[in-house]
């Protein structure tokens, strides 16, 4: 090998490796079957969720767009929307057409509502066969027509990270976790400005509520 | 939805109590408004709700990382649609000192069971507000 191409990738082997080592990573989790919620390792899948999204470079998400695993594939074509990678509207418009798992072309359908791009695929996708693929196009139909850049808002909300020891510490009898919210008028909601003043009841919904 | 729905019919022995009730959305802010303004799950069909626009009484909050739900350990538990995103319905309740009293997992088992989840909330509530029940 050239020598100045050698020292130029030992150089640049560090970052570029890193890049891809948040998907890598993923791909390491264990999945259940489909048709079974799996609560063991949910603390993993949250770090490795937050990881990818913060931190995995451009080329890799594209590259694992065609990862055999379905959950890959998902969590790429989100992050994809998330990172406003404008590039990959092409490819996220062919999942939501070809991909054989529901949950890769739903989180198509959620990236290109946050690229703002291909609304013929998204006009497709209310005519999906599973019926969750057109309640999320539903859902995010006017987000693609709307002025504010929502991924930016979501990236903003990774980009405060999430630390291990912070997983799951809402126990009964123990003070309740503050947290950081967002009101609908894009504002900050914390939990301390009501906690112990008043009874509070907080429901943590599903898509449907 | 159908939780809402529920506590929505309890909306004025919530206020009675002085309590404060919240919804969590792991969405970004445009899909919880979506969430609070449209009844799209229960509405245009011949239910007690299938004419009501609206069906959320609890205050919403978006939480576009899944953060939160992440800290009070609901999220990435449930594969629903496939998505791990999505949380695992739950309900905690804080009483007045700002300790948490109560937690339930809804098992969505029966037609009925959303009325029998609120009414254990509304009964945890009572408790966290010092008031004894009936």
């Amino acid at each position: 090998m050239n020598p100045f191409l050698f020292t130029l990738w030992f150089l640049l082997f560090p970052v570029l490796g890193q890049g891809g080592e948040p998907i890598a990573n993923y791909k390491k989790l264990a999945f259940p079957p489909m048709s079974e919620n799996f609560e063991k390792g949910w603390q993993d899948r949250v770090l490795a969720d937050y990881e990818v999204i913060n931190n995995a470079d451009l080329k890799s998400l594209r590259v694992a767009l065609a990862d055999g695993s379905p959950f890959v594939r998902a969590i790429a074509a989100y992050a994809l929307g998330v990172r406003g990678d404008t590039g990959s509207a092409e490819a996220l418009a062919g999942l939501i057409k070809g991909d054989k798992e529901p949950i890769v072309r739903i989180r198509a359908v959620e990236a290109l509502a946050l690229l703002k791009s291909k609304p013929e695929a998204l006009e497709g996708a209310l005519k999906d066969r599973d019926p969750g693929v057109p309640f999320v196009a539903k859902l995010v139909a006017g987000q693609v027509k709307s002025n504010k850049d929502y991924s930016a808002q979501i990236r903003h909300a990774y980009a405060t990270g999430i630390k291990r020891e912070d997983l799951g510490r809402a126990i009964v009898g123990k003070p309740a976790p503050d947290f950081s919210a967002l009101t609908l008028e894009d504002k900050p909601f914390h939990l301390s400005s009501v906690l112990g003043k008043k009874p509070i009841a907080i429901y943590f919904a599903a898509f449907d509520g | 939805m159908h939780q809402q729905a529920q506590l929505r019919l309890r909306k004025g022995e919530v206020e009675k109590l002085g309590a404060e009730t919240f919804v969590v959305m792991p969405l970004d802010t445009y899909r919880t408004q979506t969430f609070k303004e449209q009844n799209w799950l229960l509405g245009g069909g011949k239910g007690p709700f299938g004419k009501e626009k609206s069906l959320v009484f609890a205050t919403p909050l978006s939480d576009p990382a899944g953060q939160v739900s992440a800290i009070y350990g609901v999220s990435r538990r449930a594969l629903r649609w496939g998505s791990w995103v999505e949380n695992y319905p739950h309900w905690f309740v804080i009483d007045r000192k700002g300790i948490i009293t109560f937690i339930l997992k809804p098992t969505f088992a029966t037609p009925t069971s959303y009325q029998d989840d609120i009414e254990a909330v509304i009964a945890a509530l009572k408790k966290a507000s010092g008031q004894s029940l009936p």
